[in-house]
């Protein structure tokens, strides 16, 4: 465990040296809400706009800071042969796949606090007080689903076929999943099966002070088991190529 | 003695040579039985002063191990044991299982047959307990950090290493310890692995190609500190093609090509067994039956009165010459190099077994 612990201390130092993150876990989702945030009259999922939208901003950058940049670095640093290096070293051989998915939790926090708080200040979002930190650790957690996609996808692909295979799986999930903008009709039914559907929706159904149907959360516990099934594959069926 | 004449070993720049797959032909060398054995003969007295050792367990042993690739077999029932305090080099050409052969003793791979142990236990819990630093040709490092976070990181990895001060000083990286590791020159970096490679004071050490990006003085300065590894007692195992190296840096050599050991002994050893001398000179009735039965014969050219023999014992051949009544003329003895042995003993092994497979991969 130990190990695993300087593991990540070094990655995160790594993120401090390499900002680049900050612009799609960050800078989007805020820009998107400075832009769409405020419409003061306007509801959705049964709550003011501006509290939906702040949800779904906040599960925006969360699963694009999982899923974008993890995979890309884990692909690079298995085709560099950083994985193999670790491999020989005592670091038990989960270690990096835990390292990733724990670095991933540290990289989201802030996506997800800046934009709670834009929505309390810029949004005007008010919420009982307990409020804030449920819907923070909903989608906190769910964003460790993209994590495990991300590691799945990472240890499959090269680094050249990453990078287009995430963008289509990210715009998927935010389009379907009403991050950008509530669906109806036929894509707002086939999109009430995604994650980012679920984790959203589990939100505003805690604004609006209603039981939260437990399909939702089964529906991430799903989800969260089909990436850890493939990534667990993924890692499994490269072994003897990284 | 079956052999008829044989093609001369060719000289020149070995690189070159068994890159482009040896350099021979088709040639039957004589004598050269180079039946590998299991254990080393001279390794009693290494061992008896290694702190830590453990009594008579090898550091590491392959039980007939072997390694299938789809239709290649690329390690092909390698059995061998280490001892402690040993400085072993694996040699062979590209494609001979070296690589392959480390991978499987660091549990990077699964043996398709055989047993693996190290320090009498499996590899994967062996590499775990941190008793073995390894620098692989494949291991990449981490990028954007430093030298030294990245020193202290794998330094905090293993349980009774060495200060990471050390390190930096041992592996010559201490002036460059501040840089990031993406911005290095491929020596630096070279560097940089093997300083990971030590920094756990393990008690072995397994090189694969340590030396292939560097240049000449960054060699010695790696062959430098790797003495002192050696000399505090630990225990070197390292993949090479350069024979030079072989000879120079190993108390013991493993000859392997296409996935099998084909000679095992010091580096005169293994000169021995290839006809270490080449004894030429000029006869005026050249009796070919006569020569190719001569004592330590190896290889035997003629062409017109000039006849050279690749020989075990020069002496012995010379003065079986003599005593027959023949009065050669011109006599040269010169020694032959590990390079002309590796290239024998491979060579006979491409003869008897076809000489595609070693081409693979």
């Amino acid at each position: 465990m130990a190990g695993t612990l300087a593991l990540t201390k070094a990655e995160l130092s790594r993120l401090m040296h390499n900002r680049r993150y900050f612009i799609f876990t960050v800078a989007f989702p805020v820009i998107l809400y400075l832009l769409i945030g405020r419409q003061v009259s306007a509801h959705a999922y049964g709550i003011a706009f501006g509290a939906y939208y702040m949800i779904a901003m906040a599960t925006f950058g969360a699963f694009s800071g999982a899923l974008n940049g993890n995979a890309q670095r884990i692909s690079q640093e298995k085709k560099e042969g950083w994985i193999r290096q670790l491999r020989l070293t005592p670091l038990p051989a989960s270690a990096y796949v835990i390292t990733k998915i724990l670095v991933s939790l540290a990289t989201t926090v802030p996506a997800i606090v800046i934009v709670l708080l834009l929505g309390r200040f810029y949004g005007n979002v008010h919420l009982p007080a307990w409020q804030w930190p449920v819907i923070a650790v909903t989608v906190w957690f769910g964003s460790t689903i993209f994590a495990a996609l991300a590691v799945a996808i990472g240890y499959r692909f090269a680094p050249e076929q990453v990078q287009p295979i995430t963008l289509i799986i990210y715009f998927t999930f935010a389009i379907l999943g009403g991050l950008w903008f509530p669906l109806t009709g036929f894509l707002g039914k086939v999109g009430q099966f995604t994650p980012t559907y679920e984790a959203v929706k589990i939100g505003a159904d805690v604004i609006r002070g209603i039981a939260v149907p437990a399909g939702l959360a089964i529906g991430l516990v799903v989800w969260l088991g089909i990436f850890v099934a493939l990534a667990t594959v993924a890692v499994r069926s490269t072994a003897e190529s990284v | 003695m079956q052999s008829k004449l044989t093609q001369k070993l060719k000289q020149g720049n070995y690189m070159s040579q068994y890159e482009t797959g040896y350099g021979v032909s088709g040639s039957a060398t004589a004598g050269l039985a180079a039946t590998a054995t299991a254990t080393a003969t001279a390794t009693a007295t290494a061992t008896a002063g290694y702190e830590g050792s453990h009594g008579r367990t090898p550091v590491v042993s392959f039980e007939n191990v072997s390694k299938q690739y789809g239709r290649l077999r690329a390690v092909d029932g390698l059995t061998l044991d280490l001892r402690a305090g040993e400085t072993v080099a694996l040699l062979g050409p590209n494609g001979a299982g070296k690589s392959t052969s480390l991978d499987m003793l660091l549990a990077l791979r699964k043996p398709t047959s055989g047993r693996i142990r190290m320090f009498g236990d499996d590899p994967y819990h062996a590499v775990k307990s941190g008793r073995v630093g390894a620098m692989l040709q494949s291991g990449g490092l981490m990028p954007e950090v430093t030298v030294r976070e990245l020193v202290e990181l794998i330094t905090k990895l293993h349980p009774n290493p060495e200060p990471v001060q050390t390190t930096l000083k041992r592996a010559g990286i201490a002036q460059f310890a501040d840089q990031r590791v993406d911005r290095l020159s491929g020596g630096q970096t070279q560097r940089v692995r093997f300083a990971l490679a030590i920094c756990g004071k393990s008690e072995l050490i397994v090189l694969d190609e340590p030396t292939a990006a560097m240049d000449v003085e960054t060699r010695r300065l790696f062959w430098d500190s790797m003495k002192e590894e050696v000399a505090a007692g630990r225990t070197l195992l390292f993949a090479t093609h350069y024979l030079e190296e072989a000879d120079q840096a190993a108390d013991r050599i493993l000859v392997i090509n296409r996935g099998r050991l084909l000679a095992d002994g010091t580096p005169a050893e293994i000169k021995a067994r290839a006809g270490a001398r080449r004894l030429s000179f000029r006869l005026d009735k050249v009796d070919e039956p006569f020569l190719l039965g001569l004592p330590g014969l190896v290889n035997l050219e003629v062409r017109h009165d000039v006849v050279q023999i690749q020989s075990s014992d020069s002496d012995a051949t010379l003065y079986a010459v003599i005593d027959a009544g023949y009065r050669p003329r011109e006599i040269e003895v010169t020694s032959l190099g590990l390079e002309q042995a590796f290239l024998a003993i491979t060579a006979e092994d491409d003869a008897t077994n076809g000489n595609s497979a070693g081409e693979t991969n």
